[in-house]
């Protein structure tokens, strides 16, 4: 395994990302399924600034004091994680603000009475009243708008900076990031909060900032391989080879601070209200360094070998030292080989798996004539 | 060259530099959110009964007006038949109420004469004029106490002196004494900031002519303010029969200018260029900046929602996250940085270092930017927001990763690291403008059509990939370049990478 780090280490890694694509595409579809499906069956839990809810207001007298109404939520068995307890002050009147989510009508006159009975007060001074949502449907709207015309814009500017293809599939694969990390909340029914939204809106910034970069090396290659004979697969794969490194360490860079959130904010330091957000970021940023790896790039892949240019050579793989000789020199190895590789191919067979572990513990060897 | 890597070093440490001390001498720092030091809270009661439709209008107009103030997040609930605002950050519950609790009565009156303010000698402001650009009013030294007013309007239009003539004369304009003496539904007011006085007759119109979607516009090159009418009586009618009499210019409207009036001020007093707003869209222009055409446009927009509210009460509210929970954010969010730091170290060996200095200059400066907004539009950090700028961190760190990364490349291909170090930087540049260009398109696209906490968000990613972009090119580039030619760098494994013999590297 050491021989593994190490070269991975320098980046020669000959992993067939481009043949193995499949792979990808039905783990993200079946966990695409079951997030639709979730979503159908159970839909999302919806905190209170998303749905509206109930407001108490008491006077603070007695024994009536931010925690004991945190004391009498507890009592009645209402989960406190997202009830906002806030104490307002006007002159000298001070009153205790609970705001949580939606309580049956009974529920709500037990608490009622309970937080009476501790400020010492009737039952009439008790405020109880309905709370719209702080996030109205208009944001929702807004924000879907926004994303619409920022997804167009950001294809429009990949399609001219790059090519219409790449922008096709960066917006396929942050779509399907989105799609697990609402997918992972709806099956496990984690509480949605505002915090949440901006969660997911920073997982779309950081998966198609990370897709942005592997299309780069694409692009780069593209032009390098430009001059000899070499299919879109092979681009693919080598390019994914070469931003392996790069990918991984951003990921670890990335997903460090908020494994420290998750843990150490909310778990050692108690910090609740971390949580979900740390949770939600955990998920997205996973999802999105797949999601560069085993869609975008495959999907471009795919698309590509469609194309005039590519047509001719779909299909032909250089796997294991060929790839590393590929991507050493630039150029493919000899007709003989990629003859080889199509009449394999033409069988039916799959070209021979190479023992890439034992071939490639040492840099490749300069081609020769001879061999074999 | 040398010097030139050396200059952009040594500015941008001395900017971030300079920028924190001087916020730390001026004594700005991040203001927090609602959710982490409170705020004010500000209740509306509605007068009478009202439709829960024109409500909820009621609070996407005001969501507006206190999110123009700034990015502070702020909240706003109906709670039962109330609209409760919360403001982070307010300590001045009278600057709560300012900002939010003007009600927002509109009127519009026919201008009989407008007049130096004796009590505010600034310098006039030019006020919008219709249609093209008209200067409404002229500085003419005529006093309203001057005893040579019009009769006062007959019945002419003045169909709809509603219930909203109850505005009350300010105290200010008080010294001139025979406005007591004014005919029946004239009265004068102040310019709200153009320093003049109006002498106005009847209110002849209600903000209600308008729909609550005006809106400033630039329109050949200038800034205008476009609103549209309702139709028929509600609305278009009665524009239509006020316009018609200012554009005649008769004995109830000389000056041919409306006044716009917003609780007690005019806002402004544009003069009539057509009779009839027959496509049912009035246009008022002038030269306004972007933010009085705005405010204006606002103020329409507020005018036209048909709901009233009492008197606002404010009280302030308590933080509902409290000081701890930002202080584990931090705590772990720091610890998180630490072991990114660690982690590079051991990865890229001594070249981390400028990590640690790029960071520290980013840091500065996001703090510096921050500190000086939340001192002057009301920018408030909430939890998720500082959390936010943490993950930020993380991310930013990938346009070191991918230069180290084509750096190691170069060597390992037995280029030099003096040799790889301008050749790799600038095919890193390449990548890290294309993928922060869409982070930026992404962060204005967001901040312009969205509000609250979305709009917060966009921001921060804003902020941060301009310190990417800024200290990537700024700070990196030259330090990774200086360092190259050191003798230091180049010895040996020093970023972990031997550098390959050169049979290798050709295979």
């Amino acid at each position: 395994m050491a021989g593994g780090m190490s070269r991975l280490f320098r980046g020669e890694t000959t992993v067939n990302f481009y043949g193995r694509r499949n792979l990808g595409f039905i783990a993200s579809g079946l966990l695409l399924i079951v997030t639709v499906g979730s979503l159908f069956t159970q839909g999302l839990n919806l905190g209170i600034d998303f749905k509206g809810g109930v407001a108490f207001e008491v006077p603070v007298a007695g024994t009536m004091s931010e925690a004991k109404a945190k004391e009498i939520l507890v009592a009645n068995k209402i989960k406190t994680d997202n009830v906002k307890i806030q104490t307002l002050t006007s002159g000298t009147t001070k009153r205790v603000r609970i705001q949580l989510g939606d309580l049956p009508t009974a529920t709500r006159t037990t608490i009622q009475e309970a937080l009476a009975k501790s400020a010492k007060a009737t039952v009439n001074d008790v405020s109880v009243s309905t709370v719209s949502s702080t996030w109205g449907r208009n944001i929702t709207t807004k924000a879907i708008k926004a994303l619409l015309i920022f997804f167009l814009i950001v294809s429009l500017f990949i399609a001219w900076r790059f090519e219409w293809r790449m922008a096709l599939s960066a917006i396929i694969a942050m779509v399907h990031d989105v799609g697990i990390s609402v997918g992972v909340y709806s099956v496990f029914k984690l509480e949605v909060t505002p915090a949440t939204v901006v969660a997911f809106l920073t997982i779309l910034g950081f998966s198609l900032y990370d897709t942005i970069v592997v299309f780069d090396k694409v692009q780069d290659n593209n032009e390098r391989f430009s001059g000899s004979k070499v299919s879109y697969g092979d681009i693919v794969n080598v390019s994914m080879n070469q931003v392996l490194m790069r990918s991984l360490n951003t990921s670890i860079a990335a997903v460090l601070p908020v494994l420290s959130l998750l843990v150490l904010g909310s778990g050692v330091f108690g910090a609740i209200a971390l949580r979900e957000f740390a949770l939600a970021l955990l998920v997205g940023l996973a999802t999105g360094a797949y999601s560069s790896i085993y869609i975008a790039s495959p999907l471009l892949g795919i698309l590509k070998e469609r194309s005039d240019q590519y047509r001719s050579m779909r299909g032909h793989l250089s796997l294991g030292v060929d790839m590393a000789h590929l991507m050493h020199t630039g150029t493919p190895v000899g007709r003989r080989a990629s003859a080889r590789a199509a009449t394999e191919a033409s069988q039916g067979g799959i070209p021979a798996p190479v023992a890439v572990e034992t071939l490639l513990s040492h840099p490749p060897r300069p081609r020769k004539k001879s061999r074999r | 060259m040398t010097r030139r890597l050396v200059l952009s070093l040594v500015a941008i440490v001395l900017l971030a530099g300079g920028t924190f001390t001087a916020n730390l001498v001026a004594g700005n720092h991040p203001a927090l959110g609602l959710d982490l030091q409170g705020g004010a809270s500000v209740t509306m009661t509605p007068v009478g009964e009202v439709d829960p439709a024109a409500l909820t209008v009621a609070v996407d107009i005001i969501r507006q007006r206190v999110d123009s103030l700034g990015v502070a997040e702020p909240e706003i609930i109906r709670q039962g038949n109330t609209i409760v605002v919360n403001l982070p950050g307010v300590k001045d519950q009278q600057q709560a109420l300012d900002t939010i609790g003007r009600t927002g009565a509109v009127e519009m009156r026919p201008v009989l004469k407008v007049a130096q303010n004796p009590e505010n000698t600034t310098t006039t402001t030019v006020v919008g004029g219709p249609t093209t650009t008209v200067k409404g009013a002229t500085t003419t030294s005529l006093k309203p106490a001057s005893t040579t007013l019009p009769p006062p309007a007959g019945g002419v239009g003045s169909s709809r002196t509603a219930a909203v003539t109850t505005t009350t004369i300010p105290a200010a304009t008080a010294p001139v004494d025979p406005i007591t003496g004014l005919p029946q539904g004239q009265t004068v007011l102040p310019g709200r900031k153009d320093g003049l006085l109006y002498l106005l007759g009847p209110a002849e119109a209600t903000g209600e002519v308008f729909s609550n979607d005006s809106s400033a516009q630039v329109d050949a090159g200038s800034w205008v303010v476009v609103a549209k009418l309702r139709s028929g009586a509600a609305g278009a009618d009665v524009w239509n029969a006020l316009s018609t009499k200012c554009f005649a210019g008769g004995a109830d409207c000389p000056t041919k200018a409306v006044a716009i009036i917003l609780d007690g001020e005019v806002i402004s007093a544009p003069t009539v260029q057509t009779p009839t707003f027959d496509n049912g869209s009035v246009q008022i222009s002038g030269s306004f900046s972007q933010t009085e055409a705005k405010d204006l446009a606002r103020v329409l927009q507020f005018g036209a929602v048909p709901v009233k509210f009492d008197t606002p009460t404010v009280q302030t509210v308590s933080a509902s996250l409290g000081e701890d929970s930002l202080r584990a954010a931090l705590l772990s969010g720091l610890i998180g940085v630490l072991l990114v730091l660690l982690f590079l170290l051991f990865y890229y060996r001594l070249l981390a270092i400028v990590v640690v200095g790029g960071l520290g200059v980013s840091g500065l400066l996001l703090w510096s930017v921050i500190s000086w907004l939340s001192k002057t539009n009301g920018l408030a950090l909430t939890l998720s927001g500082a959390a936010g700028i943490i993950v930020s961190i993380g991310v930013t760190v990938d346009s070191y990763v991918v230069f180290f990364e084509k750096l190691k490349d170069d060597v390992q291909q037995g280029r030099t690291l003096r040799n790889s170090a301008a050749r790799g930087f600038e095919r890193a540049w390449r990548t890290i403008l294309a993928a922060d260009t869409v982070s930026l398109i992404g962060a204005v696209v967001l901040w312009w059509l969205t509000v609250g906490s979305v709009r917060g968000f966009a921001f921060f990613l804003g902020l941060s990939t301009m310190a990417d972009m800024i200290v990537s090119y700024f700070f990196t580039r030259p330090a990774v370049l200086l360092l190259a030619k050191t003798k230091l760098f180049n010895r040996g494994r020093v970023l972990g990478v031997a550098k390959a013999k050169t049979s290798e590297a050709v295979a």
